[in-house]
């Protein structure tokens, strides 16, 4: 295998953990909370899906179990910095030690153990091509996560779902005066992020890296919420900033392997610099920062 | 006696304990004392991995001493203010024998060592030295040059890689002498390393691990991970593996190719009776097969035999102190002497190693 095939074949997978997470945050954020307890969310929905597996309840039953905890976790964030209006960051940030406390806490006799993976999937004809056939040979979870992908952007640009949404975090009091419960909408929103966060956990644990270690969700949801700042809050380029930063991580570590003359901690940077670069570059547009990002982001909403 | 506990519960027993103070229940305590060990390590600590090695080299101590012992770890402690302050409780909780457990706790162990002359403190891989201060390393390097050489034999494509922490001597020392095994066996064998700059990210270990199989490495050699994140991923793949400080073999029944174990009870317990005997001298330990601290086990049963029987001996000539990885002459990867032939290096020139040995196909970062 050349190393641009392995990265052609590793890439989606190892974008998948920061692509969940940062649509579920895109979503929050679409409606106007920003919630930072990202990391935490991933670090219980990561314990819980672990625990599960280990004990012979299946991959279903995981994800399961990690999205609904994620989401229990989130609607304490919601509870607090939507129904007694608190600072949403300091909230948020609470949320995610707190989360992470939890999963060390749970996972503590799993310390270091082990699972087995999911299979992958191969799509019949493409999964043969040359170079970039190992694309189309991926879990069932990265297939899922597209469709998802898929989803939410159409939700986004075309229903009315989305519309109301983007309403409610562009000018809460307008949705209001037309008669939209602005509270539940984004305690909604903020639900549907929890549930991705633990999602995005468990595929971390049980799939992607199949063994459970006290902090080895090691920033990934930090990540993910720049991914949404950096996407400016559209759903394609956050895609593209996952892709691209799972596809840079894993360029930095064959590159190693090449006898290149480049410092290892320069590939190890590599993401962060090429991903906050692309980005940058394509979000430079002034006026479609403006019209991209969300106007009533973190405020409290008050009748 | 046995108190097992996290930075929670230690916050929660510390407060107990200031309650306990407060109402003048401390002085009741004095008589009949036993020594405290603490040990304070960086991670949390597992079924295997580092900080399990140092945790499993207290217990011969427990049992050989009973109630006369109390041993407490400090498990996920991370390096910087968090630790010096821990460290600084524990001591002030009554604990005489201090085991720190990682490098990035040597300022602030030290400085707590010069202010309690009574003391005594063993740090993990550090080079500093006082009167109740002991720096301690394993010599790695002997297992991995066993290591190398079965990895040689059992390599089909003469290609086989390293998953490394930090490019810091220990971990250099310990590839070289793995690159100098393996080469006994298979001269023109080509070994990459993948540096993840962390010494804890399950998730792109194993990335590096899987990185270095799509190179066609077929051995892989786990360099300081705490996790079985390698040793697991090159059992999927059916890629033989190999990792530091205790043995893995239940993640990778088949292809795990062995473990460089180490065994810090001798010296601990060693240790902790001179600090009993009040005979404890403060001095730098570099300890290896013939201190019976490392020891290579679970061999894989696909070494062939013949090569079983030369690494024995090579082994044997270690313990003996007749032979030397480090024997000259060895060439540096930029092609120029690394030690001459004749001469050996000495522990301090080793524990200070900067450069790869030419077959390291990886060039080292700066």
């Amino acid at each position: 295998m050349s190393a641009v095939e392995f990265i052609l074949a590793s890439m989606l997978a190892a974008a998948t953990p920061f692509l969940l997470a940062a649509l579920g945050e895109l979503v929050a954020e679409r409606s106007g909370v920003m919630n930072l307890g990202v990391e935490g969310m991933m670090a219980l929905g990561a314990a819980l899906a672990f625990i599960i597996v280990h004990n012979g309840g299946g991959h279903f039953l995981a994800f399961l179990a990690a999205g609904l905890a994620a989401t229990a976790l989130s609607l304490v964030f919601a509870f607090v910095a939507l129904g007694f209006r608190a600072n949403q960051v300091a909230t948020g940030l609470a949320i995610g030690i707190f989360g992470q406390g939890l999963s060390a806490l749970f996972g503590k006799s799993y310390e270091a153990m082990t699972v087995k993976s999911l299979p992958k999937m191969s799509i019949p004809g493409l999964s043969d091509l040359p170079v970039i056939g190992g694309l189309f040979t991926q879990d069932i979870v990265v297939w899922l996560s597209l469709i998802v992908t898929l989803v939410i952007g159409i939700a986004f640009a075309r229903s009315k779902v989305g519309l109301v949404l983007r309403a409610v975090g562009e000018n809460p009091k307008a949705a209001r005066a037309i008669g939209y419960p602005v509270i539940a909408i984004r305690v909604g929103a903020v639900a549907f992020g929890g549930l991705m966060a633990g999602f995005a956990g468990a595929y971390a644990s049980v799939v992607y890296t199949p063994l459970w270690a006290d902090g080895m969700i090691a920033g990934r949801g930090w990540i993910a919420i720049a991914l949404v700042v950096f996407g400016t809050w559209l759903t394609g380029r956050i895609f593209l900033g996952a892709c691209l930063f799972g596809a840079v991580s894993l360029i930095g570590l064959t590159a190693q392997t090449s006898g290149l003359a480049i410092p290892s901690q320069l590939l190890s940077s590599l993401p962060y610099i090429v991903t906050i670069v692309v980005l940058g570059i394509i979000s430079s547009n002034k006026r479609l920062l403006k019209l991209n990002g969300i106007a009533s982001l973190g405020e409290p909403f008050e009748r | 006696m046995n108190t097992k506990l996290t930075r929670r519960t230690l916050m929660k027993t510390t407060a107990a304990a200031g309650v306990a103070a407060a109402f003048g229940g401390r002085a009741a305590f004095a008589a009949e004392e036993p020594l405290g060990i603490a040990l304070v390590v960086p991670s949390p600590i597992g079924d295997v991995g580092w900080g399990r090695a140092l945790a499993d080299g207290l217990e011969p101590i427990k049992a050989a001493y009973g109630d006369k012992v109390k041993v407490t770890i400090l498990e996920n402690i991370a390096e910087g203010p968090d630790a010096d302050r821990i460290m600084n409780k524990t001591v002030a909780d009554g604990n005489k024998f201090l085991v720190a457990g990682s490098f990035g706790y040597q300022n602030g162990a030290i400085q707590l060592a010069k202010r309690m002359p009574d003391i005594s403190v063993l740090h993990a891989s550090g080079y500093m030295v006082a009167p109740n201060f002991s720096p301690f390393a394993a010599k790695y390097f002997q297992g991995t040059y066993l290591m190398g050489m079965a990895a040689a034999a059992l390599s089909k494509t003469g290609k086989i890689g390293s998953v490394s922490a930090f490019a810091i001597p220990e971990l250099i020392t310990s590839i070289n002498a793995f690159t100098l095994g393996a080469q006994t066996v298979n001269p023109d064998i080509d070994v990459s390393v993948i540096w993840v700059n962390s010494w804890f990210d399950p998730a792109k270990e194993q990335d590096a691990a899987k990185a270095l199989m799509s190179q066609d490495c077929d051995v892989i050699f786990s360099n300081a991970q705490d996790t079985p994140s390698v040793i697991s991923a090159c059992e999927d793949a059916g890629v033989y593996a190999f990792n530091l400080n205790s043995s893995m073999k239940k993640y990778a029944e088949k292809t795990y190719l062995g473990c460089v174990l180490t065994d810090w009870s001798p010296y601990f317990k060693a240790q902790v009776e001179a600090h009993m005997a009040g005979t404890f001298t403060g001095a730098n330990a570099f300890l290896g097969v013939e201190d019976k601290v490392v020891e290579v086990v679970d061999w894989n049963p696909d070494v062939p035999a013949d090569m079983m029987t030369k690494i024995k001996d090579v082994e044997a000539k270690i313990a003996d102190g007749s032979f030397s990885p480090f024997s000259g002459p060895i060439t540096k990867q930029d092609g120029s002497v690394g030690v001459a032939e004749g001469t050996t290096l000495t522990d301090a020139e080793i524990v200070a190693m900067d450069w790869h040995v030419k077959g390291v196909s990886t060039p080292l970062p700066k």
